[in-house]
Order: C-alpha cells, then structure tokens, then sequence
C-alpha cells in the first residue's frame, strides 16, 4: 500500500507542473491531425459475419428514463438477444460532449452506432460522413441529405398525439381534457401535444383543452420533474377535466400517477412513448391507452437490415399509434374502436392530415 | 418579518388568483378557479416550506445552509431506495430524515468543528449529493429494477382516516375535503400536512421556548451567548441536523409522498427556491411561509395561464416569481434582517 | 495506528527530499509548489477514496482512473478536448474567484455564461464584418452583457443590501427564460431555417471564428465535429488567468477589492468607494464568465443553442474554491476538472463505470481542500509560517 501509494504521488507529482507548463505554451501539445481518412477508422471488414458491435449514445439523460433512451436501448438489447451483438451506451452528460461520445465508438470498432434525440442530429451527420464504414442509426433525426451509411428513424408524433385526442375527445364525459408536456423546446414533445389538441378537435369542435408544457425551467429540468407534472394534472382535474395525457419523460409520468391517486372520480391517463402500462405500473387501472412511438422496434429493424445487408441511408419512418386498451377493453365502446381504426389507417394513408407544422413556429 | 411585507405578500396572491380568474373562459366557474389556485398554491409551496424551515433552524443558530437542495435530494433518494428495498413506508421515512440529518452533520463538522467556510460547505454537500445519488441510483435501483409498489406507500387521509388513533385527528379533515371549494385545499397528504404543522410548532419552538432562546442567543451573540454558559458548539451542531432531519422529510416528500419514483436531480433546484423564500421572508416561519406560498401562487398563476389558452410565453410567465423576490430581495417593500452572527465560524476566546 | 504512522512518516522523509529536488530544478516554479502540495494531496486523497467507492460497486478502480487519464492525456486529440473543456471552466473559476476576493459569492456564472453566449451569437450572425473587428466585438459583446448580468446583483448588493447569493440564482432563472424566449419562443433570435428543428440561433459569419492555434488548420471543419484542435480561446484562458493575478496584486484597484474582501469598514476607513468596487467587481466577475460564453460561441459552438454549455457556473464554484481563489490555482483546477470531465466518456466505455463517479471525486476534492486541517492530520503536514487564510464570504451579513 505504502509502496503503490508513494508511486502514485509521485507520478502525480511530475504531471502536475508538466500540464502546467503544457497550459502555458499551448502550441506544441497541439495534436497532430488525426488522419481525416484511414487511420482512424475501425480495421475490420468482415467482422459482421462474427459480432456485432453495436453502441448507443444517449442525449443528455439516462438510460432508464422510461422514455425515449430507454426504448432505444430495448431494442438494441433485443438485437443483443436475438442477433449475439456485443452493446454498450454511453450516457451523454453535456451537449458539447456528443461529438466526443460518438466518436468513443468510432475509434473502436464499433459497427453501428446509434444515436438518441433530435439534438445529436448535426454530430451524427459529421460522424456519418467522417466514419464511412460505420452504420448510424439516428433516433428522432430527420435527415435532408442522404447518406448512405445513416438512417434517420424518425416518427410522425402528431399522428399518435392525434389518435389520442380523439380518444381522450370520445371518451371524455365532461367534455374537458388536459395534457401535461415535457417543454415544446423539443420538436416530438411539441408534435404529440399538438397533434392531440388538433385530433381531439376534429374528433369534438367543443371539447375543452387545457394544454401545459414544463417550459419554464432549463431543457435539463423539464423531463425530470414528476413533483410539476403530478400538480399539473391535479389542477386540471379540479376542473373537471377526466382525461389527462401525460408526455414529457418522468415529468408526464407524475401525471399519470396523479390521475392513478383520482381513480375513484372516474377519470382516465393516456401514456406516451411506450405502452405505459409496463412502465408506470402505478396508473395501470386508470390507463386508458399509450400515444407509442416503437422506438424499439424501428431501432431492431434498423439493426437487423445492417446485419442482413439490407441498410439503406435517408429517413426511415418508424411506427407510432395507440397501445392497448388493457383494463379499460370493455369500456371502449367498439364503435369508437372501430373509428380509431379508421382514423389511424386515413392518417397513415395520408387521407387525414393533421397539418402540424414539424417543429413550434 | 414586516407587516408591510407580509401584506404585500398578500396582495400578490390574491391579485396572481383574481389574474387567474378573469383569464379564466366563461364555461369555469370563478369559485372552481380559485379553489384550483390555491391548491397548486399549496402544492407546489410544501417542499418549499420544508426546505425553509431546514435552513431556519440552521440560519437562527448562525450558521448558513445552502445545501437545503443536496440535503433533500439525498433524502429523496435515500428514501425511496431503503422503502423499495423494504418495502416498508415508515423505515423508508425514517431513512429519509436520518439521511438528511447525516448530510447536516456533515454541514456541522465542517463549518462548526473545521471552520470551514459555511457557503463552501454547502456547496461541497450539493455537488457531494448530486454525484452520490446519481451514482448510486444507477448501482441499486436502475440495475435492480426495484419499484415502489405504491398502492401500500403513499397513504391518502382517507386510509388514515380510518386508522385508529391517528384517525382521530384525519377524520375532520376528510370529511373537509369533501366540501366543494375548499375542498382541494383540504384534500393532502400526511406530509404536506406536516409542513403546515411545522410552520407553527417551528414559530412556537424559536419564540417561546429556552431552546428557541438559546438558539436565537447563539445565532445572534455567540459569545455572549457563551459567557452565560450556553454551549455555543452544542446548540448549533444540535440546530443544522434538526434542519437536516426536516429536510429529509422534504425529500421523502418526493419520492415517498408525492410521486413514487427516484429521478436524479429530482428536485429541480427547489432548495434553491426554499432558501430564497426563507430569506425573503426575514428568516421567521410565518414570514418563510409566506413566501414560499407566493412562489407557489406565481407557479400557480403560470400553469393555469397556459391551461386558459393565454398567448403569453410561458417561458415569460415563469420569470414571474423570480423577478419579484429580487425585487422583495432588494428591499423595496421592508427590509430583513439576517441573524447578526451567521456565516462566522465560532472561534471560543 | 502504528501502522499508519509508519506510512505517514515514510511518507514525509520521501516527500522532503522529492520535494527539495523539484524545487532546485524549477527554480522560479519553487515559490508555487508549496501552496499547491494540500491541494494535491487533497486530490490524491479523493481519488483514493473514489477508487474504494467503485471497487466497492463491483468494478475495477484501475480500469477506471486508466480509462480517466487516456481519455484526457492518452493522445494528442485527448489533450485537445481537454485543453478545449478547460477554457470555460478558467473563465468562470476566475470569475467566482474574483468576487470571492471581494467578499462576495457569485452563483451567477451560470447566468452570466449564458448571456455571454446570446450576445456574442447575436453580434457573431447579425453583423457582416472584416474578421479583424468582428471576432473582437463577438467576443465583446459576451463580455458586455456578462457585465451588465453581473453587475445587477453588485449594485443592488451595495445599495440595497440584497444579498448577491439570492440575487444572482434568480437572475440564472431569468436568463434562462430570457434564452428560451429568444431562442425558442419569437423569431427575434431563433434559426429561421426551414429545417431547423432545435432551439438555436443561426450559424455565425466564418468572419467571427476564433481560429485554431496552428495557423492553417480550420478549427474545426463543422460546429458538430469532436474537438480535436485547440482553438485560441485556451491561450485566451492563460492571458485572462496573468491578467487577473496582476490586476489582484499589482493594481491600486486589485488593492481594493482585496481590502474590501478582507475587512469593508477598514476599506471605507482607508477611504475606498466600498459600493462603487463591490458594483464594479461584480461586473468584472460577471464579464469574465460572459467572455467564456462567448469564447464558446465563437470558438466550439459557432451559435448559441438552448440547453449548451449548461453547468459550467456551478462548476466554476467548485474551480475557483480548489484553486484558492488563487487565479494561477484556478487555472490547474480548471485542468484537473476539465480532465475528469474530458476523461469520463473514456472512463465509462472503458470500465463501465457510471459517470457520476466523477462529481462524488470532486466533492471529495473539495472536502479536503476546504478543511485543509484534515489533510495536514492525515499527512502530517505541518503549517509553515503564517499560512494565508483568505476570507471567502461573510454570510448573509452586510
């Protein structure tokens, strides 16, 4: 101990003045470029017939966020499962870090990299195009430009937002609904809140909306607030409103469990994301349905055409729509059943148009 | 605390509720909105109100908590992790406070014993409180996969309602949330409660008692407080873990109270808030109180003005409660004063 | 107890002689080594006890500090993005080093930086102008507006009393609802791109870069790419670290934030402006921490986004607190922060270590250095002479 403990210091003790000086006369720590080209690529061509390497890049979150990064995860665990990959993540702690991070997996000979939220979009590109040979997978990143090696997976949220107002505007016995949102600074939380506004509309010109987004605090606090989130729902349900839609992270999921705590009253939470009913198991007897997107799923599938050579570079449009009635099966009625259906094939056919404009004007 | 301040503070909830009403559309009844209002009000003021009273007893006693928001977070966590493990909400409680205690008395031993800045100290609790919950939240509750099932955790005054002896005192209470206007103001939970309790027993305790004496003597004259055999050291180790242990119950307000589920950094900055309201308020409970339930009013005010449809940002709206405690900060409507022997570390002559 | 004598003494007989010999051969570098040895041993300390902390969870502490160490010093690219990471960080740890000698704590740098940021994008995209005058105006622009967002809670401080720690959290708040607002809510600053999705504001004129250090390398081929060249920001960083030491001892003016930081009355005895020179120095503090922001607008960023460079203020606290509120210590606790932070992408792919890990060693850090009793018991290390203890704050008092 005494021994390791003196090397450490002492080795310490040489670096310190050393960085000093290297801060001092910047010029000759100045790195030599790192070769644009061959060098820093990953040296293995063939390595798909072995394992997958697959690493995913969070936004600035965690993993578990029982949201957007942990339904992106799933679906690379599942091609852990299903196709042998080899995975990793690795959590983005601030957004200057993206670059940095995705580029942890270039230089190691990572096959895919796939890359969550909308604002890692631009370092993606740059690394798409600095990184040839890797695949990237883009979670929630349209893409204007093709480039072969990156698929963007991106998902009409306003199609699932609208599914669920007209749910929540068929359902409603007080003709008031609500939704509680993460901040419309982030582009899908903005297309869900008001594709549910708009759908619930169409579905009911004289239901009330009360809409709220958490945007009055920093982007880093406005999906982890459930404490906001559940008083939200809690006012709304003072007035009367009996659907709530829960959507922003943790923050949506105070909501529900807001809603969940009022059963008695008869009202209802819609989920989003995923079918929250596995998720929040708290507000299963008030959950009505789940706005999803199948981040998972679109994740797999774009795994899955990397590694049958079947990958294609450009936008890849990912499922959304709505989860399962679960406990509330019975009291749908199955005309609205049926006119959900419907509605849900008119908007993918495009037949119904929900005309949301893709991002807050 | 001045009158002038506590009836400006009034008046700004009660202008911020009449705001909300008149926005209000037609087809909502004024006496709903109002009810709604001040049940945000509340809601939003109880962690705050929590928080404050942490840092009153520390900040009486002479010694400066800015770590109110590290102290709640580790108790957050603490104590939705020892309730998920156990499955028991009460040693889930109790975990909560004795961990909110243990980071005080981190705060004790290093600004009283080591004299070590008390600002410094606070800031080093906070970043302690963000890396430590952040790191162990992944290590046993994210990689476990344990959850709170809350139907047993989170009691509503109903269920209390119906215990016995306790339900002595929660009946009343249920059967007034029953009543239609007031009734969401009336319809909270065990802790929400508490920190209404503890606003009064805190007033009674620093104003009325040997205890609260002491504790005023210490923060105000140290060594005059010493001279007449008071053990300066004592009282205020004894004073910041008290408002450590309060501040654990703020923090098992979120995560066992409130909603069952840990998230780092879940407190979003609230004892930031809480300790802005306690100085806001001239460092008394009823004047810390009342600031924090204008903080909540605001909070109130700018979620129901996005409810009502007003085309105002909301990012502007939020500024609301912000800018009016610089302005009640800055002395313009009376002025506080702080405990006249804060921030100095004790030097025994 | 023994036992840990034996190793403390061990200890100390080692350390004299390496000490003495480091000494002889730095010559000038002497004076600066003895300030800084309870803060390196802090840090040894910290990393010691973070290490039992990770072995205790199941993981290879080794693994992890190796993974730490190439991930900011391992290649030349490493060093980059630490060097890179470093800058702002010496900026707001200069700043809250400042007010500190002043006697006044600003939580603020957060704010500050931010307002920095919006300012030098607005000036950087706005205008069209010869780079000669318009990468100094983008850059004095974010200096300008961290100003003014500092020297707010200074004035009300001197006039009013209001305490600058209250004031200065509520004017983050109020920047970043002034940011979303702009950035998001109006047209006034946000990208009008049709493609544009996020919260931001348009890409500056390549006029207002702040170029690499080595002439002929674009700092970086895009605002999205890994930081790879360190831009002149890091020289900038050093330049404001002297300034700030010479301003400090060598000014009239550094005088007298000194004595006003030590002891107002005797300031307002000696005849000083107590109110104009807490005002002004909470503008300065402000300042530095804008010209950060704006360094990382012209030099990383190239545009302001919601949600960038978040944190930097509150870690700059931690900076300018290890640092001693020393400018020269402020600049070696910005590297070691930085390289912790630089380092931790590499720690976490590496080790599988959650990079949180990282803050509880600061907090470890910081703990030691702030009650620097505990590390002289632990090592034995005995004060020599009158060491300097500065008075940081006062509280919440006047």
């Amino acid at each position: 101990m005494q021994k390791r403990l003196f090397t450490l210091f002492l080795l310490l003790a040489l670096l310190v003045p050393a960085l000093a000086a290297c801060g001092g006369e910047a010029a000759p720590t100045a790195p030599p470029q790192t070769g644009g080209g061959g060098q820093a690529q990953p040296t293995q061509g063939g390595a798909t017939e072995e394992k997958l390497k697959i690493g995913l890049v969070t936004d600035v979150g965690r993993l578990n966020d029982k949201s957007f990064n942990e339904s992106s995860w799933n679906g690379v665990l599942r091609a852990r499962d299903e196709l042998g990959a080899q995975v990793d993540a690795i959590e983005t702690q601030d957004p200057n870090d993206y670059a940095k991070n995705i580029d942890e997996f270039a230089t190691q000979g990572y096959d895919i990299i796939v890359t969550v939220g909308f604002a890692l979009g631009e370092a993606t590109i740059e690394a798409a195009k600095k990184y040839p040979d890797i695949k990237f997978i883009g979670v929630d990143q349209f893409q204007e430009e093709e480039i072969p090696n990156l698929a963007g997976l991106i998902f009409e949220e306003d199609k699932a937002g609208y599914l669920a107002g007209a749910l929540a505007a068929y359902m409603t016995k007080t003709g008031k609904i609500g939704a509680v949102l993460g901040t419309d600074v982030v582009p899908p939380v903005w297309r869900f809140g008001e594709g549910y506004r708009v759908g619930a509309l169409a579905t009911k010109p004289d239901v009330e909306i009360s809409l709220v987004y958490h945007s009055d605090v920093g982007l880093d606090k406005a999906f982890t607030d459930p404490e906001w989130g559940k008083l939200q729902a809690n006012s709304m349900m003072d007035k009367d409103v009996d659907v709530i839609f829960g959507a922003g992270g943790i923050t949506g999921n105070g909501a529900l469990l807001a809603v969940a705590e009022r059963k008695d009253t008869g009202v209802m939470a819609i989920g989003v994301d995923t079918d929250q009913y596995y998720t929040v198991t708290e507000a299963q007897s008030v959950l009505l349905s789940s706005a999803i997107k199948r981040l998972d799923e679109g994740v797999f599938d774009l795994i899955k055409a990397v590694q049958d050579g079947t990958f294609k570079g450009g936008n890849f449009v990912g499922k959304v729509g709505l989860a399962p009635f679960h406990e509330f099966e019975d009291d749908v009625p199955e005309d609205v059943k049926q006119k959900l259906t419907e509605l849900e094939q008119k908007l993918l056919s495009g037949e119904v148009k929900t005309n949301v404009s893709p991002v807050k004007p | 605390m001045t009158r002038g301040r506590f009836l400006f503070i009034l008046a700004v909830i009660v202008v911020l509720i009449g705001a909300a009403m008149y926005l209000s559309p037609s087809t909502l009844e004024n006496e709903t909105v109002a009810a709604s209002m001040l049940a945000t009000t509340l809601g939003v003021a109880t962690p705050l109100t929590l928080g404050m009273l942490a840092g009153l007893f520390c900040e009486r006693s002479g010694v400066v908590n800015i770590a109110i928001e590290g102290m709640m977070l580790t108790a957050a966590f603490v104590g939705y992790t020892v309730g998920a493990y156990t499955q028991s909400l009460i040693l889930g409680l109790l975990a909560a406070m004795a961990s909110g205690g243990m980071m005080a008395l981190l705060h004790a031993w290093l600004s009283v014993t080591f004299k070590v800045d008390q600002i410094i100290s606070g800031t080093v609790i906070n970043i302690l409180a963000f890396g430590l919950t952040g790191y162990f939240n992944d290590l046993l509750l994210r990689r476990r996969d344990v959850d709170i099932q809350s139907a047993g955790l989170t009691p509503t005054i109903e269920s209390l309602a119906d215990r016995p002896v306790i339900g002595f005192f929660f009946k009343p209470i249920d059967a007034l949330s029953d009543v239609s206007v007031i009734g969401p103001i009336f319809n909270q939970k065990p802790i929400a409660w508490m920190a209404i309790i503890l606003v009064f027993v805190t007033h009674y305790v620093l104003f009325y008692t040997t205890w609260g004496l002491r504790t005023r003597a210490v923060g105000e004259h140290p060594h005059a407080a010493d001279t007449v055999g008071i053990n300066v050291f004592k009282m205020r180790y004894a004073n910041v873990v008290i408002g450590g242990l309060i501040a654990g119950l703020g923090g098992a307000y979120f995560t066992l109270e409130s909603t069952p589920q840990f998230e780092p950094l879940l407190t979003s900055g609230r004892g930031f808030i809480a300790l802005a309201a306690l100085i806001f308020g001239g460092w008394t409970p009823f004047g810390g109180w009342a600031a924090a339930l204008l903080f909540g009013a605001a909070s109130a005010f700018q979620s129901n003005a996005q409810q009502f449809g007003v085309p105002i940002s909301a990012h502007i709206i939020g500024m609301i409660p912000y800018l009016l405690t610089i302005i009640v900060v800055a002395g313009v409507v009376g002025r506080a004063f702080p405990p006249a022997a804060i921030g100095q570390p004790y030097q025994k002559e | 107890m023994t036992k840990r004598r034996e190793i403390a003494d061990g200890m100390k007989t080692r350390i004299a002689p390496l000490l003495a010999s480091v000494q002889a051969r730095l010559g000038p570098l002497a004076g600066m080594l003895r300030p800084i040895l309870v803060p390196f041993l802090a840090v040894v300390s910290a990393l010691m006890i973070g290490a039992i902390v990770i072995a205790i969870s199941g993981r290879n502490p080794l693994l992890a500090y190796a993974g730490l160490i190439d991930g900011s010093w391992g290649s030349g690219r490493a060093i980059a993005g630490t060097l890179v990471r470093m800058t702002p960080y010496v900026f707001g740890g200069l700043a809250v080093a400042l007010a500190f000698r002043a006697g006044l704590f600003n939580i603020g740098g957060e704010g500050q930086l931010l307002l920095g940021t919006l300012a030098g994008a607005w000036v950087g995209y706005q205008l069209a102008l010869p780079a000669v005058i318009h990468l100094p105006l983008a850059l004095l622009a974010g200096v300008l507006a961290g100003f003014i967002w500092g020297g707010i809670p200074g004035f009300l401080k001197s006039r009013t009393g209001a305490h600058e720690v209250i004031t200065t959290i509520m004017l983050n708040y109020l920047a970043i609802g002034l940011a979303g607002w702009l950035l998001n809510d109006n047209r006034l600053m946000k990208d009008p791109s049709p493609t544009n999705v996020i919260a931001r504001t348009p890409l500056i004129a390549e006029s207002a870069h702040l170029p690499a250090l080595i002439p002929g390398q674009d700092a970086y081929p895009s605002a999205s790419a890994a930081p790879e060249i360190v831009h002149w920001g890091v020289v900038l960083a050093v330049l404001a670290t002297i300034a700030a030491s010479f301003f400090l001892w060598r000014t009239v003016w550094g005088f007298e934030v000194r004595t006003v930081g030590a002891n107002p009355s005797a300031g307002r005895y000696a005849g000083i402006n107590v109110p104009r020179v807490i005002t002004l120095i909470m503008g300065v503090s402000g300042a530095l921490a804008g010209l950060g922001g704006a360094i990382q607008v012209t030099a990383v960023n190239y545009r302001a986004i919601l949600g960038f460079n978040v944190g930097y203020g509150f870690d700059a606290i931690a900076i300018a607190l290890l640092g001693k509120n020393n400018p020269f210590g402020v600049l070696l606790a910005a590297l070691l922060f930085a390289s912790l932070r630089s380092g931790s992408t590499r720690m976490q792919s590496l080790s599988g270590v959650n990079a949180d890990i990282i803050a509880v060693i600061q907090a470890l850090i910081l703990i030691f250095v702030a009650a620097d009793q505990l590390v002289r018991w632990l090592y034995r290390i005995r004060a020599r002479g009158l060491e300097e203890r500065t008075t940081l704050t006062r509280g919440w008092g006047r």
